[in-house]
């Protein structure tokens, strides 16, 4: 199950230069290069000629697309416009071009129907770019399906057994009162921990004297983007009355993109708000976190091999999953209803 | 007996919010509402014995949506 007209990330910024870039997404080949002018450009990865990737051929002059094989020529619109020996150009020799835009240090793109790429839809992710806080990001193949990673991300109390020796420990399971909002466009689960002492890593980076007032709230935006928005401020002060002040913030920012029914391109970051221009904090901050998303990767892949040895295999699901289930419970209903616009619309066109 | 871990479970639609659904760590189901008193009884002719809470509309849907 794969919904289309959404943005996903194709690529982290840097990693699409002038020599073409394979990524599959969605099960449909990719290919992302650089224009001269540096616009990023996303073309189908499969010459109509023959289907060898269009990536392993070279870019030739004005951007266009040379492929590898019989050097058919494509244009950043898709279009061939050369084929070597012949004068015709058959009027079915085109590749798809995907909609691209390069915001908050990654490249989206839209594989659905072009029309509707509308770029204001893209889910904010502007603390990656903005110069309050410090940010790096990174990239994580996981070999399961996205939705997998969608679980996992809204629920908190996987932290203290998958992540036991890094972030996690039982109070999180033992004492947690966690609020799972359901909104007309995605879930929020929310937890606070009120006038408590602050971990150790809290204390190093925010110099806390006292106890203090800790939030952990969870974000989904469908399909596929989860945003968590952690931090604390010295008890008293109003932070859950919204007041943040005297405290410290982190956001760890999540995009997957499904490459396949059974693996995911994980985007990810993580962001700061004190010392945003330290790049040592910025460093330590995000070796914490991929420590504990590598435990993550592995919990992945084998839950997607037991899937996939057994798909009926009965599932039960408890309580901790109410944030994962309603996120499955819309993205199933955006989903019928893309599949039955796409109906209407390939209907009305017959 | 401790209620280790709890969940609010609590929906929203463009209008309006849900009172909220409680999932306790016991395995029980908390649902917001008033409670029925004597005279509402008797004015809608509901059965005087067992306890019984006036719930909204909107939590039922929210019931039919989140569990």
């Amino acid at each position: 199950m794969f919904l289309r007209n959404y943005w996903y990330v194709a690529a982290s910024a840097p990693e699409i230069g002038r020599k073409p870039f394979r990524r599959i997404i969605m099960n449909e080949p990719v290919a992302l290069y650089r224009a001269e002018d540096g616009t990023p450009i996303a073309l189908e990865d499969r010459c109509p000629h023959r289907r060898l990737p269009l990536s392993m051929g070279r870019l030739v002059e004005n951007d266009v697309l040379q492929c590898h094989y019989h050097g058919l020529r494509f244009d950043r619109t898709g279009a061939c416009v050369r084929v070597p020996g012949q004068d015709m150009i058959p009027a079915t020799a085109r590749v798809k071009s995907y909609p691209v835009v390069e915001r908050y240090k990654w490249l989206w793109i839209w594989m659905g129907d072009p029309a509707l790429a509308d770029p204001a839809k893209i889910t904010d992710y502007h603390w990656l770019d903005d110069p309050d806080w410090g940010a790096r990001t990174d990239y994580l193949y996981a070999k399961c399906n996205w939705q997998l990673v969608n679980d996992n991300l809204l629920d908190l109390t996987h932290l203290a057994f998958v992540h036991e020796t890094t972030i996690g420990n039982m109070a999180l399971v033992e004492h947690a009162a966690v609020r799972v909002q359901r909104t007309p466009t995605g879930v929020q689960v929310t937890r606070w921990i009120i006038d408590q002492p602050a971990p150790p890593t809290f204390v190093k980076v925010g110099g806390f004297t006292g106890n203090v007032d800790r939030w952990q709230i969870i974000d989904f935006q469908p399909p596929s983007f989860i945003r968590l928005d952690v931090g604390a401020t010295p008890t008293g002060t109003g932070a859950p009355e919204g007041r943040r002040v005297g405290g410290i913030q982190m956001r760890n920012l999540n995009a997957m993109t499904p490459e396949t029914d059974t693996t995911t391109h994980y985007f990810w970051g993580q962001a700061h708000d004190f010392q945003p221009h330290n790049a040592e904090m910025t460093e330590r901050v995000f070796q914490q976190i991929k420590t504990a998303f590598l435990e993550d990767v592995s919990v992945f892949t084998m839950q997607q091999t037991n899937i996939g040895l057994d798909p009926d295999a009965p599932q039960v699901d408890i309580n901790a999953d109410s944030g994962g289930i309603q996120a499955r419970r819309i993205n199933d209903r955006l989903y019928q209803d893309e599949q039955a616009a796409m109906n209407a619309a390939k209907t009305a066109a017959e | 007996m401790a209620l280790k871990f709890r969940v609010e479970l609590v929906w929203q639609d463009e209008k309006e919010t849900a009172s909220s659904i409680y999932l306790t760590g016991d395995g029980r189901v908390i649902l917001q509402g008033r409670a029925i008193s004597p005279q509402q009884r008797a004015a809608m002719s509901l059965p005087a014995d067992g306890e019984m809470i006036s719930v909204d509309r909107s939590l039922i849907r929210a019931i039919k949506e989140m569990l």
